[in-house]
């Protein structure tokens, strides 16, 4: 199963808080789908307008950083976010993110540029951007948090997997 | 190469692996924790995993503490699903006005030294004062624990924070957390776990054991360990929580961090507006005038809290202008406050006692509206912008001999400075 993902970069600065860019903590009784037209637009202001189904989140350092709602990943699953490549998460965005299926790697993001290409394998742990010359190696999931991800999301895995066999399939491989 | 309590403890329950700092382990829970505020979504998730039993509900907490009382009908309907969940599977509930998920479950005896303790909120750390590992995590872990007692856990890196020496009186664990937070900044312990130890700790009562646990949830650490000793096993013991298996690291233990602090040389802290990490002596902020001044919270909300504030305002007023909320963490810490004198002391000085709960940590219930301009003085964890619904309005954080000694003055003022600031326990003297 290939684990590249290739999609436009949307680029985000540092300490983004997605309680307050992506979720209805201070938005009481608003949907999903109100959120997701309004996500991070008081940061990048036609960000929601830009962003299509398939795009990358690029962000600087702790990103999601505070409470983390779970809510945050739900829309950005809903939006079509591919994958998030951020310089470092927040710890619970994190897990959030590995929990709802949405794949998330920890890299130097010097040099990437809005709009920029990007490729992203989380398998083997390699970003890259081809137009820009850019190829890094990060460290690859473990292949537990794969099998995760593999299957769209801890519900899913569990539904598949009920007695947690995530050791056995990572010593499969 | 020895192992971190945090290493040992996740291994423990990970079928007795040895484990180290960055594996992914699939662990045992001990105890979960649901709260209000995130009731709406890890129901929902516990519904789309479309469980029909829950085995692990008998050890699952729902308590009904962010949202006490409920401000509006639709907490009013989360609470009542909360219930009629609870009631239906058999979890344990903590009703509007027990108190605040943090305190009630290890006063209801709930977990041990050593146990893997998991709860829907990121003060979860403070389950390690205790010496288990308490983690904050969200509704679709929740929804897995609930389901099969397990979850799965990064091993953390460990920091390594030792103080030396003893804290002076007047000066609390709360200033020790801020001291750190101004050193590392907030979130500087992402993803790891921090162990506490060292003179200072071992002299310090549960209570602000549980502070400095709790207070590491503002440094970002997944996890806050202390040792176990005979005031851990008394305290667990007098509540009824099962016997301890205490897990002290090993002493050539792989730290990504050693801290060490000279506790003797702290003086009391403040955070300054806005920034959990801009902090400063409380003697340098001196002129700084407050309107309203809050004890409570999950941090600072406990009896020795409250005992600190007695001391100080007991047979005093507090400052015209000033208004001020004591917000106990539980109904047994209100019990117990009521019982010394404390409740009538503090009301009796212009303070306004009231039902335990999360109380004016976050502005969520509306009893605590600020005005444009106005500065708060609070014993609580955040000072965002806005946190207490007033963007135009400051919070500042100090322990709450601070907050009671600001509140006398009308000033931001160093509790040593005034009569009673220097309470300290019997014990910790002792």
């Amino acid at each position: 199963m290939s684990t590249v993902i290739r999609g436009r970069a949307h680029v985000l600065g540092d300490d983004i808080n997605t309680d307050l860019h992506c979720s209805s903590k201070y938005l009481p009784g608003k949907d999903n789908a109100y959120i997701a037209q309004h996500a991070f637009e008081q940061l990048v202001p036609d960000f929601p307008a830009r962003f299509k189904a398939g795009d990358v989140i690029v962000a600087g350092k702790n990103f999601g950083i505070n409470s983390s709602r779970e809510q945050a990943v739900h829309i950005m699953r809903a939006m079509g976010v591919a994958a998030i490549v951020a310089a470092s998460f927040g710890r619970q965005f994190f897990r959030n993110c590995i929990n709802n299926g949405l794949p998330v790697v920890e890299c130097d993001i010097t040099g990437i540029d809005q709009g920029d290409e990007i490729e992203v394998d989380v398998g083997t742990g390699r970003v890259a951007v081809p137009q820009r010359k850019i190829a890094r190696t990060v460290a690859a999931l473990p292949a537990e948090v794969q099998a995760i991800l593999a299957a769209g999301g801890l519900i899913a895995f569990l539904q598949k997997h009920p007695d947690w066999t995530l050791e056995r399939v990572s010593s499969d491989r | 190469m020895g192992s971190t309590i945090a290493e040992k403890i996740l291994g423990h329950h990970a079928g007795g692996k040895t484990v180290g700092a960055g594996d992914v382990v699939v662990a045992e829970v001990d105890f979960a924790m649901l709260h209000d505020a995130r009731a709406g979504n890890a129901l929902k998730m516990v519904e789309k995993l479309g469980a029909g039993q829950l085995p692990f509900a008998s050890r699952t907490a729902f308590v009904l503490d962010h949202y006490s009382p409920p401000p509006h009908p639709e907490a009013a309907n989360t609470h009542r699903a909360m219930r009629e969940f609870a009631d239906a599977h058999g979890a344990v509930l903590y009703d509007v006005g027990d108190g605040i998920c943090h305190q009630v479950l290890p006063e209801g005896g709930h977990f041990t030294c050593g146990d893997v303790v998991v709860g829907t909120d990121t003060h979860s750390t403070t389950y390690g004062a205790f010496n288990a590992f308490g983690c904050g995590i969200e509704g679709t872990d929740l929804s897995a624990v609930m389901m099969t007692g397990k979850l799965w856990f990064r091993v953390p890196e460990t920091i390594s924070v030792e103080l030396k020496g003893q804290l002076q009186p007047g000066v609390w664990a709360k200033d020790v957390t801020l001291t750190l937070l101004g050193r590392l900044g907030a979130e500087g312990a992402n993803y790891r776990a921090i162990e506490y130890r060292g003179s200072a700790v071992a002299a310090m009562d549960v209570d602000d054991r549980m502070t400095l646990a709790n207070h590491a949830a503002e440094l970002g650490a997944k996890a806050a360990l202390l040792e176990a000793d005979e005031k851990t096993f008394a305290w667990l013991k007098a509540r009824g929580a099962r016997p301890p298996r205490p897990v002290a690291a090993d002493a050539d233990a792989r730290y990504c961090e050693r801290i060490d602090i000279d506790a003797s040389r702290l003086a009391p802290q403040v955070a300054r507006r806005h920034r959990i990490d801009d902090v400063v002596s409380v003697t340098e902020v001196e002129k700084q005038k407050i309107q309203f001044a809050l004890v409570g919270t999950c941090t600072n909300g406990r009896l020795d809290d409250l005992r600190q504030a007695a001391a100080i305002l007991k047979g005093k007023r507090i400052a015209k202008g000033v208004r001020m909320i004591v917000t106990p963490a539980s109904r047994q810490v209100w019990l117990a406050a009521a019982r010394e004198g404390i409740v009538e002391a503090l009301t009796a000085a212009g303070a306004s006692v009231e039902a335990a709960g999360c109380g004016t940590c976050v502005n969520i219930t509306g009893h605590l509206i600020t005005g444009d301009d106005d500065v708060v003085i609070s014993s609580a964890n955040r000072n965002f912008k806005g946190r207490l619904g007033n963007a135009k309005s400051d919070i500042w954080l100090g322990s709450a001999a601070t907050v009671a000694a600001s509140a006398l003055t009308g000033f931001i003022t160093d509790p040593r400075e005034v009569a009673g600031g220097t309470w300290r326990s019997e014990r910790a003297a002792a």
